[in-house]
């Protein structure tokens, strides 16, 4: 299987009142492609951060994060819009979605800076709005939606520009249990059908089980890797 | 969609952004008003007549000159007429109902004023009759009057009857629009010698005498040697004289009230300055408020140039509302203002260079006080931005 992110010797730190504070130190990591993977760790171990790095919203402060092949750390801020816009798409804990905008429109947002005419972005929104089971709640705002539907909103809208590579931070933290696992099975569900790269974040140990590897992280550092998928991974969702 | 975007983010605060059009749109007509006023009043100076001159008191505007110095004036060469121009200080009604009145002499007013072009009446009647009027049109749609209507004046310059307050009757025999900028339509002239008849018979009080006198030029005469001649005819009284051009008597007059035109520029300055400040609070707000959502859109690969396209464009919608409702706002300002203000700058028009001045000006405020949160946007490091709450 290709490898669809590589991590090498990744540093970054952070000062917080003066004094430095390493989150991620010197992390080697390396993902497969059409792999779903569960990030976990401890509060503090880094997890949120790699994850910004690898989407490009942050800068690594040593080390190479290549997605896809593409050395972040080499972009500058427009190159790295544009390269958001076309190669990942994120889905955030709070759901994040426009509140001004309907589900579709949110859906439809990542869809203007693609080359489409408005008659194909609609188009696009309404079956990736159909792909996640919400074509009866199109024109509704985010406010008229239920914490679940605004996750798979947003799912839509990260899937809606066909990324190679989606991430998700902690996208079931806001739901219940039954929820959650709906939320999760259709992430299960993209990757499985549509070959989708997934990285979530999350400190549920029941989510992580929905994911094919579990990476671990400890103080900046990698631990191990599960591989649910393995015959001793019973606990594996399928 | 960034369109949809942009008004929705806008309907987003309904008050917050109606407050904001609103203070914009009153913003702008009252500059409008203010600048038309201020050209107005130096309308009656650019605009002087070059043929006119005006003789008054070298003492004082207020000290009048002796009657008999007509004579005298109008034998100075290149004199080709003069009239007498009083001012009679009367009301109508109350002292509420104030406007310009003057006694000149009717024969030979149109003569030197020919801007008064008559549009109703005749100003032949008008000369015939004593106790006759012409007025200007504002005047005569400010209180509904008509040609043949008397309109009853108490003077307090020339009090009239015992009590001092019993009314001078005049009749409109003709009513004048004028055919120049530099003349108002909300004056009335009559007949000098209705006053001086009146004062000479005791029925009123007041001086005798003439606040100034108008002197049409000869074609081909030097002003500057007129002038000459009329000040050192009375050079040595008994009531020496101060005489100009129409345009620095006007500009004199003006300055006896202040130099009203960097009043009302200063004035028009303040407003400008809550124009920005208005739009550019607005717009900071609503770019606070929507940190987060800027850093969703960057994750989602917004780059920083469109969202600071979008802040502006925002500011612009802002206050394009704001000006088209402005600019309305100001005609309406000049019809309930025009009648007030004409008689001090005849030039007063809400007209097409002081709205495009205004539109101008406030589209460029609007502008520069979108930059400011356009700038804060683009940056906002999207990491950052998407741990705010909105």
């Amino acid at each position: 299987m290709a490898t669809a992110i590589e991590i090498q010797s990744v540093t970054k730190t952070y000062h917080r009142g003066g004094e430095p504070l390493v989150v991620l130190d010197g992390l080697d990591l390396r993902m497969d492609g059409g792999t779903f993977y569960a990030l976990m760790g401890p509060s503090g171990s880094g997890k949120t951060t790699l994850l910004n790095l690898i989407g490009g919203l942050d800068h690594a402060d040593q080390g190479s994060v290549l997605v896809g092949g593409t050395d972040l750390n080499k972009l500058s801020g427009a190159e790295l819009a544009q390269w958001r816009a076309a190669s990942v798409g994120f889905v955030f804990q709070g759901f994040n979605l426009l509140p001004v905008l309907t589900a579709r429109e949110n859906v439809e947002l990542p869809l203007l800076l693609a080359p489409l005419s408005k008659q194909k972005r609609r188009a696009q929104a309404e079956r990736v709005l159909k792909l996640v089971g919400l074509e009866d709640r199109m024109d509704h705002k985010p406010r008229e939606l239920s914490g679940g539907q605004e996750q798979r909103v947003a799912i839509a809208r990260a899937i809606a520009t066909d990324p190679q590579v989606i991430l998700a931070d902690e996208p079931t933290g806001d739901l219940d249990r039954e929820t959650a696992n709906s939320v999760l099975e259709l992430l299960q569900r993209l990757n499985r059908e549509l070959q989708k790269t997934i990285l979530m974040v999350t400190h549920d140990p029941e989510a992580a089980t929905f994911a094919d590897k579990v990476v671990h992280l400890d103080k900046g550092k990698l631990g191990r890797i599960d591989d649910n998928r393995t015959a001793g991974a019973t606990a594996r969702r399928s | 969609m960034p369109i949809k975007l942009l008004v929705r983010n806008l309907l987003g605060h309904p008050v917050r952004s109606l407050l904001t059009v609103l203070s914009v749109a009153v913003a702008l007509a009252l500059l409008c008003v203010i600048d038309a006023a201020a050209r107005g009043f130096t309308a009656a100076v650019d605009l002087a007549a070059q043929n006119r001159l005006v003789v008054w008191s070298r003492v004082s505007l207020f000290v009048p000159l002796p009657i008999a110095y007509e004579q005298k004036i109008r034998q100075v060469e290149g004199v080709a007429d003069t009239t007498k121009f009083q001012w009679f200080g009367g009301f109508y009604r109350d002292r509420s109902g104030f406007f310009a009145q003057f006694a000149v002499d009717a024969d030979r007013l149109q003569t030197i004023y020919p801007e008064l072009a008559i549009v109703d009446g005749d100003y032949a009647e008008f000369k015939k009759q004593r106790d006759a009027c012409v007025i200007g049109k504002g005047l005569a749609a400010r209180y509904g009057w008509k040609v043949g209507d008397n309109v009853p004046l108490i003077s307090a310059l020339f009090p009239r009857g015992s009590s001092g307050v019993e009314p001078w009757t005049f009749t409109v025999r003709a009513i004048y629009d004028p055919s120049r900028k530099n003349f108002d339509d909300q004056t009335m002239f009559f007949h000098f010698d209705y006053v001086r008849e009146a004062l000479e018979q005791g029925a009123a009080q007041g001086l005798t005498g003439v606040g100034t006198y108008s002197i049409l030029l000869r074609d081909g005469a030097r002003a500057e040697d007129v002038i000459a001649a009329i000040d050192a005819l009375f050079e040595n009284g008994p009531q020496r004289v101060r005489t100009s051009t129409e345009a620095e008597f006007n500009r004199q007059f003006m300055s006896m009230m202040g130099n009203i035109p960097l009043l009302l520029r200063s004035i028009g300055g303040a407003v400008l300055f809550a124009i920005f400040f208005a739009v550019l609070n607005t717009m900071l707000m609503a770019a606070r408020e929507r940190t987060r959502d800027f850093g969703i859109m960057k994750a989602l690969g917004f780059g920083d140039r469109r969202l600071g396209a979008l802040m502006i464009a925002e500011a612009i919608v802002l206050v394009g509302v704001g000006t088209a409702l402005g600019v309305l706002l100001a005609k309406a300002f000049e019809v309930l203002m025009a009648p007030f203000v004409a008689a001090f700058a005849p030039g007063f028009a809400v007209d097409q260079t002081v709205l495009t001045q205004g539109l101008a000006i406030t589209l460029g405020l609007g502008i520069v006080s979108g930059v400011a949160p356009a700038l804060r946007a683009m940056r906002l490091l999207p990491v950052k931005a998407l741990r705010e709450d909105n």
